[in-house]
Protein backbone atom coordinates (compact mmCIF):
# COMPACT_ATOMS: atom_id res chain seq x y z
CA UNK A 1 0.00 0.00 0.00
CA UNK A 2 1.14 3.79 -1.07
CA UNK A 3 -0.16 6.80 0.37
CA UNK A 4 0.09 10.30 -1.06
CA UNK A 5 -0.85 12.94 1.28
CA UNK A 6 -0.62 16.88 -0.16
CA UNK A 7 -2.46 20.16 0.14
CA UNK A 8 -4.41 21.64 -2.05
CA UNK A 9 -6.18 25.03 -0.62
CA UNK A 10 -7.58 24.12 2.38
CA UNK A 11 -8.11 20.66 1.84
CA UNK A 12 -6.16 17.74 2.38
CA UNK A 13 -5.64 15.50 -0.55
CA UNK A 14 -5.11 12.18 -0.17
CA UNK A 15 -4.12 9.56 -3.03
CA UNK A 16 -4.25 5.43 -1.94
CA UNK A 17 -2.61 2.81 -3.58
CA UNK A 18 -2.98 -1.10 -3.09
CA UNK A 19 -4.22 -3.07 -0.69
CA UNK A 20 -5.40 -1.76 3.13
CA UNK A 21 -5.05 -4.94 5.11
CA UNK A 22 -4.11 -6.31 8.27
CA UNK A 23 -0.10 -6.35 7.06
CA UNK A 24 0.15 -2.53 6.90
CA UNK A 25 -3.22 -1.31 8.63
CA UNK A 26 -0.62 0.34 11.48
CA UNK A 27 1.21 1.71 9.29
CA UNK A 28 -1.90 3.33 7.21
CA UNK A 29 -3.52 4.46 10.83
CA UNK A 30 0.29 6.66 11.53
CA UNK A 31 -0.40 7.87 8.40
CA UNK A 32 -3.09 9.64 8.41
CA UNK A 33 -2.86 10.66 12.16
CA UNK A 34 -2.05 14.42 11.68
CA UNK A 35 -5.22 14.38 9.35
CA UNK A 36 -6.71 13.68 12.34
CA UNK A 37 -6.39 17.03 13.72
CA UNK A 38 -5.98 20.96 13.27
CA UNK A 39 -7.89 23.87 11.49
CA UNK A 40 -8.39 22.64 7.67
CA UNK A 41 -10.24 19.11 8.39
CA UNK A 42 -11.23 18.36 4.48
CA UNK A 43 -10.15 15.21 3.26
CA UNK A 44 -10.49 14.05 -0.25
CA UNK A 45 -9.39 10.79 -0.81
CA UNK A 46 -8.79 9.19 -4.39
CA UNK A 47 -9.66 5.91 -4.28
CA UNK A 48 -8.34 5.01 -7.76
CA UNK A 49 -6.13 2.11 -7.39
CA UNK A 50 -7.38 1.20 -3.89
CA UNK A 51 -7.45 -2.46 -4.64
CA UNK A 52 -8.70 -3.87 -1.58
CA UNK A 53 -9.47 -3.22 1.88
CA UNK A 54 -10.87 -5.55 4.96
CA UNK A 55 -12.51 -4.12 8.27
CA UNK A 56 -8.77 -2.86 9.40
CA UNK A 57 -9.10 -0.14 6.98
CA UNK A 58 -12.57 0.74 7.65
CA UNK A 59 -11.36 0.99 11.20
CA UNK A 60 -9.44 3.80 10.08
CA UNK A 61 -11.70 5.21 7.52
CA UNK A 62 -14.75 5.67 10.69
CA UNK A 63 -11.82 7.13 12.49
CA UNK A 64 -11.02 9.81 9.88
CA UNK A 65 -14.84 10.62 8.93
CA UNK A 66 -15.82 11.20 12.91
CA UNK A 67 -12.43 13.05 13.28
CA UNK A 68 -13.48 15.34 10.31
CA UNK A 69 -17.23 15.35 11.17
CA UNK A 70 -16.14 16.42 15.05
CA UNK A 71 -14.31 19.47 13.50
CA UNK A 72 -16.94 20.67 11.09
CA UNK A 73 -15.64 19.30 7.83
CA UNK A 74 -15.92 17.19 4.94
CA UNK A 75 -14.15 13.89 3.79
CA UNK A 76 -15.14 12.55 -0.03
CA UNK A 77 -13.64 9.34 -1.24
CA UNK A 78 -13.64 9.50 -4.63
CA UNK A 79 -13.48 6.46 -7.41
CA UNK A 80 -13.87 3.27 -5.78
CA UNK A 81 -13.35 0.63 -7.66
CA UNK A 82 -17.00 -1.87 -7.58
CA UNK A 83 -15.28 -4.51 -5.02
CA UNK A 84 -14.15 -2.21 -2.58
CA UNK A 85 -17.52 0.02 -2.93
CA UNK A 86 -19.22 -3.06 -2.18
CA UNK A 87 -17.11 -3.74 1.15
CA UNK A 88 -18.82 -0.12 2.18
CA UNK A 89 -22.25 -0.79 0.69
CA UNK A 90 -22.58 -3.93 2.64
CA UNK A 91 -21.17 -2.35 6.17
CA UNK A 92 -23.41 0.63 6.06
CA UNK A 93 -20.17 2.54 5.62
CA UNK A 94 -21.34 4.06 2.03
CA UNK A 95 -24.49 6.30 4.56
CA UNK A 96 -21.41 7.32 6.72
CA UNK A 97 -18.84 8.67 4.30
CA UNK A 98 -19.56 10.71 0.85
CA UNK A 99 -18.60 8.53 -1.96
CA UNK A 100 -18.40 10.10 -5.15
CA UNK B 1 -4.59 -28.67 0.86
CA UNK B 2 -3.48 -28.62 4.92
CA UNK B 3 -0.98 -26.70 6.47
CA UNK B 4 -0.76 -26.00 10.48
CA UNK B 5 0.94 -22.73 11.10
CA UNK B 6 2.63 -22.72 14.88
CA UNK B 7 2.77 -20.07 16.39
CA UNK B 8 0.74 -17.43 14.63
CA UNK B 9 1.22 -14.65 16.87
CA UNK B 10 2.03 -11.23 13.93
CA UNK B 11 1.75 -14.54 11.02
CA UNK B 12 -1.76 -13.62 9.77
CA UNK B 13 -0.60 -12.27 6.36
CA UNK B 14 1.91 -15.26 6.25
CA UNK B 15 -1.26 -17.15 6.50
CA UNK B 16 -3.48 -15.53 4.11
CA UNK B 17 -1.06 -15.46 1.32
CA UNK B 18 -0.47 -19.02 1.87
CA UNK B 19 -4.51 -19.81 0.98
CA UNK B 20 -4.69 -17.02 -1.65
CA UNK B 21 -1.82 -19.10 -3.34
CA UNK B 22 -3.81 -22.51 -3.35
CA UNK B 23 -4.21 -23.86 -6.69
CA UNK B 24 -7.65 -24.39 -5.54
CA UNK B 25 -8.37 -20.84 -5.27
CA UNK B 26 -9.67 -19.82 -9.00
CA UNK B 27 -8.09 -17.11 -11.17
CA UNK B 28 -11.15 -15.08 -10.91
CA UNK B 29 -10.32 -11.19 -10.01
CA UNK B 30 -13.57 -10.61 -8.22
CA UNK B 31 -14.35 -13.92 -6.98
CA UNK B 32 -10.36 -13.65 -5.15
CA UNK B 33 -11.47 -10.38 -3.68
CA UNK B 34 -14.11 -11.60 -1.63
CA UNK B 35 -12.22 -14.97 -0.82
CA UNK B 36 -9.38 -12.94 0.47
CA UNK B 37 -11.53 -10.51 2.62
CA UNK B 38 -13.10 -13.70 4.39
CA UNK B 39 -9.90 -15.65 4.73
CA UNK B 40 -8.46 -12.60 6.41
CA UNK B 41 -11.41 -11.31 8.55
CA UNK B 42 -11.55 -15.13 9.89
CA UNK B 43 -7.75 -15.54 10.08
CA UNK B 44 -7.39 -12.60 12.45
CA UNK B 45 -10.07 -13.96 14.19
CA UNK B 46 -8.12 -16.36 15.80
CA UNK B 47 -4.39 -15.10 15.59
CA UNK B 48 -6.36 -11.65 17.19
CA UNK B 49 -8.16 -13.63 20.01
CA UNK B 50 -8.28 -17.49 20.17
CA UNK B 51 -5.03 -17.60 22.03
CA UNK B 52 -3.49 -15.72 25.13
CA UNK B 53 -0.75 -13.78 23.33
CA UNK B 54 -1.03 -15.68 19.97
CA UNK B 55 0.83 -18.63 21.17
CA UNK B 56 -1.04 -21.17 19.57
CA UNK B 57 -1.44 -23.06 16.02
CA UNK B 58 -4.20 -22.43 13.56
CA UNK B 59 -4.29 -25.11 10.60
CA UNK B 60 -5.61 -24.18 7.28
CA UNK B 61 -7.74 -27.06 4.20
CA UNK B 62 -8.74 -25.93 1.36
CA UNK B 63 -10.30 -27.92 -0.98
CA UNK B 64 -12.18 -27.39 -4.33
CA UNK B 65 -14.89 -30.37 -5.66
CA UNK B 66 -15.08 -30.58 -9.18
CA UNK B 67 -18.45 -31.86 -9.17
CA UNK B 68 -20.01 -29.75 -6.82
CA UNK B 69 -18.19 -26.67 -7.86
CA UNK B 70 -17.59 -26.26 -4.33
CA UNK B 71 -15.04 -24.17 -2.23
CA UNK B 72 -14.17 -25.02 1.05
CA UNK B 73 -11.81 -23.07 3.09
CA UNK B 74 -11.72 -24.52 6.50
CA UNK B 75 -9.56 -22.93 9.94
CA UNK B 76 -8.71 -25.46 12.81
CA UNK B 77 -7.67 -23.95 16.14
CA UNK B 78 -7.22 -25.06 19.69
CA UNK B 79 -7.92 -21.69 21.13
CA UNK B 80 -10.46 -20.46 23.39
CA UNK B 81 -13.96 -22.11 22.58
CA UNK B 82 -15.67 -19.39 20.59
CA UNK B 83 -18.27 -19.35 17.89
CA UNK B 84 -18.29 -15.85 16.23
CA UNK B 85 -21.67 -17.05 14.26
CA UNK B 86 -23.14 -16.45 17.60
CA UNK B 87 -22.22 -12.60 17.76
CA UNK B 88 -24.78 -10.32 16.72
CA UNK B 89 -24.44 -8.93 13.58
CA UNK B 90 -24.07 -5.19 13.44
CA UNK B 91 -26.35 -2.66 13.11
CA UNK B 92 -24.97 -1.18 9.64
CA UNK B 93 -27.52 1.62 9.64
CA UNK B 94 -25.92 3.29 12.41
CA UNK B 95 -24.78 7.41 11.75
CA UNK B 96 -20.80 7.70 12.16
CA UNK B 97 -21.03 8.98 15.79
CA UNK B 98 -22.71 5.74 16.83
CA UNK B 99 -20.79 3.02 15.17
CA UNK B 100 -18.49 0.90 16.96
CA UNK B 101 -16.16 -1.20 14.61
CA UNK B 102 -16.40 -4.60 15.92
CA UNK B 103 -18.07 -7.44 14.80
CA UNK B 104 -17.75 -6.03 10.78
CA UNK B 105 -15.22 -8.80 10.05
CA UNK B 106 -17.34 -11.72 10.73
CA UNK B 107 -19.75 -9.76 9.16
CA UNK B 108 -18.14 -9.45 5.74
CA UNK B 109 -17.27 -13.18 5.52
CA UNK B 110 -20.79 -13.97 6.19
CA UNK B 111 -21.71 -11.68 3.04
CA UNK B 112 -18.79 -12.63 1.17
CA UNK B 113 -18.85 -16.38 1.56
CA UNK B 114 -22.00 -18.63 0.35
CA UNK B 115 -22.19 -20.21 3.81
CA UNK B 116 -19.82 -20.81 7.14
CA UNK B 117 -20.72 -23.06 9.99
CA UNK B 118 -18.79 -23.59 13.13
CA UNK B 119 -18.24 -26.09 15.01
CA UNK B 120 -16.46 -27.80 18.32
CA UNK B 121 -14.69 -30.36 18.17
CA UNK B 122 -12.11 -32.47 19.53
CA UNK B 123 -10.97 -29.38 21.37
CA UNK B 124 -10.94 -27.43 18.54
CA UNK B 125 -12.72 -24.38 16.76
CA UNK B 126 -13.58 -25.44 13.45
CA UNK B 127 -14.90 -22.85 11.00
CA UNK B 128 -15.86 -23.96 7.73
CA UNK B 129 -16.65 -21.72 4.86
CA UNK B 130 -17.68 -22.33 1.62
CA UNK B 131 -18.45 -20.93 -1.43
CA UNK B 132 -19.65 -21.97 -5.05
CA UNK B 133 -17.32 -20.93 -8.05
CA UNK B 134 -17.60 -21.89 -11.74
CA UNK B 135 -14.36 -23.50 -12.27
CA UNK B 136 -10.61 -23.47 -10.65
CA UNK B 137 -7.16 -22.37 -12.14
CA UNK B 138 -6.55 -25.91 -12.80
CA UNK B 139 -8.66 -26.29 -15.76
Amino acid sequence: MDIKISQQDNKTMVVLNGRIDTSNADQFQQDVAPLMEGENPDIDIDCTDMSYTSSQGLRIFLMLQKSVKARGGKMVMRNMNPQVKEVFDITGFSNIITII
Amino acid sequence: MKKRFNPIKDKSSEIIEFVMSSPDIPDDDVLKFKLRLSIEEAVENVVRYAYDGGIGWLETNIDFNQDTLLLTIQLRDAGVPFNPLEKEDPDVTLSAEDRNIGGLGIYLCKKMMDNIEYRYEDGNNVLTMTKKVQSNSNE
